[in-house]
């Protein structure tokens, strides 16, 4: 079984303890947290009486009030709510890519750990956290929910999967849509690999549906450098039999011209979709970095 | 192509090295299982054609650089299409320029001291076993040894003592002589060294034909050697010279005045205000003049004089030193005669001297007029009257003229002397008459007759007109007398019969007979031949009054006189010789057997044989390239003084400039160098093909630049992203 200390150092766990998390938006929920509910529900804290109109519910009309005024009101009450965010982790073939030497993380390790770290952090502020993981298709999901308990769950499905597939965000992305019943966070960590047209498209569905979206871009420092030497055999690690032998030095050139293109492009489609894209490399501390973008994320409100 | 290390060619190997490592880089590759492959194949899509040519441009470079870096280390040498010859023994001729313009120079140094410098290191530096001639250029070359050696040491040595100012520089008629060498020379490796000043003179665009022709001949030899042109030549352009003498009279005898006038030539833009001309008689200062002479100009210079003795002397006129020696000073062997023999051969059987009826009686009056008339004067010409039957070759020997009048005929041993005489330079004076057998002249004669006999013309009648001799004007020497009115006129004569002479076909040779006066009736009177060494002049008419009024005119006296001195003056052996020719003296025949001492210009004595020619002795010395003073000491005898001149033509030290220079080694394909550094080169290029290994390194610097460029360019990252 596995715990959260094989994801997190205790450094890791301390660094991100005192850091609360402020949903941007305020998302509907039922268990009081620290986020302001838009909904006047019916929890703790009253907030106002309101004229009874057909179709409330009559169980919430407050008797005191009619056995005075002899009419209907409806008692509402302000309640606080927890975030739920859903963490979607991608697990395709190209995550598993560590680095051309041996012992390097690789960025599905950097994914889960950063996937672990929110989940932590989350679930200790009573926020609902769910987990989907998916390659060429969903491959689980895991609603959010707000026990702690269910932090061993999420850590469960992170430890037992293994990388594989090709990725398709777009279409997997459509399909969780109509799974993903709240608004929430969706908190997506991958390599965002493949056609940026088709990622923004699905982000458009995402936001369509209000959620909010945060993208960490997971990076191997090898992908951005391409300080490759010698002859290379380049073997894709999504489709079998799919090899190219050059020397990366004569392409590195143009390989970095056309990173630059596919980041700039991703970046201005996250821009515009009023989704925030975040780069980690797997080789600096994911917890530093993570730390980093909650506490801009705080500022921002 | 050749190499001079060819073993190290074999380094051209080396191209493969980078081939071979690409492909052991491209065998021993490293495989990535990699994640961003969809940016990897969008790059390869577009980039991999244009990539691939890259390499294979990048290939090629690195391939290029080990193999022209062996390349140049393989020393290779580009020679056309000449055979290969390597470093081998070779057949070397230096044609070297000994006129008297390399003896000027700058500073001290004649150009003839640097060509013979640069000869005995050239010479020295051949490979052991070479062969060797030198060539002295000056009168059309001349080998400095007899025949090619292969003993360096005794080419050194003659040529360390060889000097300039030798004749003028005849450069086809020297090439020809070097072409004429090399087929005595045996090595298959040939080169021909041409050592010059480039003086104009030498050069002219006239010769310029036979120049190429001399250098094609060269070329197509069998063995054709390497033609190169070293200009030695030092721009000196002031110059004075001497360039010629000239005598006012045919033949000067003891106590006479003769005028002697130099001919000055300034080559220079000096003008000479005073310039001083000293006049030397056998060694002795005689008169000295100061003439002007500006830029460019010429000027004459007069001296007037006599000689005592008769014998042979020796007149030298001298100018101002300037850079060039040579030409300052112009010599002259002038014989004084005290008398001229002339024998009358008189046709009148048993003709006796001062019969006044004979044949020869106004001729003996008029040669010899003091005698004649018992007077206690000499005459320069003293006369000997002989019948024709008498004629002998003894006699001939001892005169200098013969003078022929009214013979009928000669009988052929007469002949064969009268014709030995005439072409060992004596002179022949014929009068024909009423005697002459004309089948004899046209005949047996012909051989010395100016023109053949074609019949009598006029009539002695009493009150019969003669003809007169036309007014003319002489070109003659003997007859330029009378183209001044004051010494009498020909046209006064009256000649009532004389022979009408045949024109004779000419060939346009110097030897066609020439008409020196005629008649009014358009025949020809007086008509002279050159036969050998002499002359012969035959007049038309009787030498006495048979046929006119002839001996009766003032004229005639001058006439037959100047006619015979003319005659006689045609001093041969001749004395006064140009570079190149033979020094041949006739002595008596006693003299024969016995040695003569000839003095040269540089004081050495040389013995000659007198050999027996005829009834004559003879001394032959030379040819002679030396210019200057000879004496010539017979056994037994007065000395003898010939003078060797030199053609002042290359007095004018104008040389070729550089774009004239470089059209000669254009139009007839010879390199033309001026240093021994420029000539190595050459010679390198020539002996072993011009060698390349220069111009392949600069190829490898330029193609490991090129490398680095193009790495740059298709490859090498700059900078992070």
């Amino acid at each position: 079984m596995a715990h959260v200390s094989d994801f997190l150092t205790p450094s890791d766990l301390q660094r991100i303890s005192n850091l609360q998390v402020f949903a941007r938006q305020v998302v509907e929920g039922f268990t009081t947290g620290l986020h302001r509910s838009p909904h006047k529900g019916f929890s703790v804290e009253f907030k106002q009486h309101r004229q009874y109109v057909p179709g409330d519910e009559i169980r919430h009309i407050d008797w005191r009030v009619f056995a005075r005024s002899d009419r209907y009101y409806i008692r509402e009450y302000e309640e606080e709510t927890n975030l739920r965010a859903t963490l979607i982790v991608d697990r395709s073939g190209s995550m598993e890519y560590g680095g051309s030497q041996p012992g390097q993380v690789s960025k599905f390790e950097y994914a889960t750990k950063l996937a672990a770290c929110l989940s932590y952090l989350m679930l200790q502020q009573s926020d609902g956290v769910g987990l989907v993981t998916f390659d060429t298709e969903i491959r689980r999901y895991i609603p959010p929910r707000s026990r702690v308990s269910h932090l061993q769950m999420i850590l469960n499905e992170l430890g037992s999967g293994k990388p594989g597939g090709e990725t398709e965000l777009g279409k997997v992305f459509h399909d969780l849509v109509p799974k993903l019943h709240r608004r929430g966070l969706l908190i997506i960590i991958s390599d965002c690999f493949g056609e940026v047209a088709n990622f923004l498209k699905a982000l458009a569905h995402f936001r369509h549906a209000r959620h909010e979206i945060l993208v960490f871009q997971i990076w191997h420092p090898d992908e951005l450098n391409f300080q490759f030497k010698g002859w290379t055999q380049f073997e894709c690690m999504e489709r079998d039999g799919v090899k190219h032998l050059l020397d990366p030095a004569i392409l590195r050139q143009a390989y970095l011209a056309n990173l630059e293109k596919f980041r700039t492009e991703l970046t201005r489609g996250c821009r515009r979709h009023k989704v925030d894209l975040v780069p980690f490399t797997t080789d600096e501390p994911y917890a530093k970095a993570l730390a980093a973008y909650l506490s801009r994320r705080l500022a921002r409100g | 192509m050749n190499f001079l290390n060819v073993a190290l060619l074999g380094g051209i190997a080396a191209l493969s090295i980078p081939v071979l490592i690409h492909l052991f880089h491209k065998s021993r590759f490293k495989v990535v299982k990699w994640g961003a492959m969809h940016l990897l194949e969008a790059v390869l899509r577009t980039n991999q054609k244009r990539i691939q040519i890259e390499q294979w441009i990048l290939l090629a470079v690195r391939c290029a650089i080990p193999a022209v870096l062996a390349l140049a280390m393989a020393r290779p040498l580009w020679r056309g299409s000449r055979n290969l010859i390597g470093d081998a023994k070779t057949s070397t001729v230096v044609l070297l320029d000994n006129s008297y313009s390399m003896d000027a120079g700058r500073s001290g140094t004649s150009s003839f001291a640097i060509a013979r410098d640069e000869t005995l290191r050239l010479i020295n530096e051949l490979r052991p076993g070479s062969e060797v001639h030198v060539v002295l250029m000056g009168e059309g070359g001349r080998g400095l040894l007899d025949t090619p050696t292969y003993d360096v040491s005794r080419v050194t040595q003659a040529l360390a003592k060889t000097t300039a100012g030798f004749g003028a520089a005849q450069v086809p008629g020297a090439l020809d002589f070097a072409a004429g060498v090399f087929d005595q020379m045996h090595e298959s490796t040939r080169q021909l060294i041409v050592f010059t000043d480039f003086q104009r003179v030498s050069f002219p665009a006239t010769e310029d034909a036979l120049v190429g022709r001399a250098l094609d001949r060269l070329k197509k030899q069998q063995v054709p050697p390497a033609v190169t042109f070293w200009d030695v030549g030092q721009d000196v352009k002031e110059n004075i010279a001497i360039e010629s003498l000239d005598f006012s009279r045919l033949m000067i005898g003891v106590g006479q005045k003769m005028q002697i006038r130099a001919n000055l030539r300034n080559y220079g833009d000096a003008n000479h205000a005073d310039l001083h001309v000293t006049l030397k008689v056998d060694g002795k200062d005689r008169a000295a003049s100061q003439v002007a002479l500006g830029p460019r100009a010429k000027a004459q210079v007069l001296f007037t004089q006599a000689f005592d003795t008769a014998g042979s002397h020796v007149v030298e006129v001298s100018t101002e030193p300037d850079v060039l020696a040579a030409d300052n000073t112009f010599l002259a062997s002038v014989p004084v005669r005290d008398r001229v023999p002339v024998l009358l051969v008189d046709g009148a059987p048993g003709a006796t001297l001062d019969d006044i009826k004979s044949e020869t009686g106004y001729l003996q009056i008029a040669l010899s007029p003091f005698a004649s008339g018992k007077v206690e004067l000499s005459d320069l010409i003293q006369t000997r009257v002989i019948p024709a039957e008498a004629l002998s070759a003894k006699l001939l020997a001892e005169s200098a003229v013969a003078v022929i009048a009214n013979v009928r005929k000669l009988t052929d041993v007469q002949m064969k002397a009268l014709e030995d005489f005439v072409k060992n330079g004596g002179g022949l004076l014929v009068f024909p008459g009423d005697h002459t057998d004309m089948a004899w002249w046209n005949g047996p004669f012909a051989t010395l007759a100016p023109l053949p006999l074609a019949g009598l013309a006029g009539e002695l009648k009493e009150g019969v007109q003669g003809v007169g001799t036309s007014g003319q004007r002489f070109d003659n020497p003997a007859l330029e007398l009378f183209n001044d009115p004051r010494n009498g006129s020909m046209t006064e004569a009256s000649i009532k019969m004389w022979f009408r002479m045949k024109p004779a076909a000419q060939s346009g040779g110097p030897l066609d007979p020439i008409v020196l006066a005629r008649l009014d009736s358009g025949d020809p009177f007086l008509a002279e031949r050159p036969v050998g060494q002499g002359r012969v002049i035959a007049c038309a008419t009787a030498a006495d009054a048979d046929w006119g009024n002839l001996p009766a005119r003032p004229f005639y006296l001058p006439l037959v006189q100047r006619l015979c001195v003319y005659l006689a003056s045609n001093i041969y052996p001749p004395r006064n010789l140009e570079v190149g020719q033979q020094l041949v003296s006739f002595l008596p025949a006693a003299s024969a057997g016995k040695k003569a001492l000839i003095t040269g210009p540089d004081g050495v004595n040389v013995e000659v044989a007198v050999t027996k020619k005829g009834e004559r002795g003879v001394v032959e010395y030379g040819p002679i390239f030396n210019p200057g003073l000879y004496t010539l000491t017979p056994p037994g005898l007065p000395p003898l003084h010939y003078v060797v001149n030199a053609d002042r033509k290359e007095s004018d030290l104008a040389r070729l400039n550089d774009a004239e220079l470089a059209e000669f080694a254009k139009v007839h394909g010879v390199p033309v160098v001026h240093s021994a550094s420029e000539y190595r080169d050459i010679e390198r290029a020539q002996r072993f093909g011009r060698e390349l290994w220069k111009w392949a390194l600069f190829g490898l610097l330029a193609l490991i630049f090129l490398e680095l460029l193009l790495e740059q360019r298709f490859a090498r990252p700059r900078g992070k992203p």
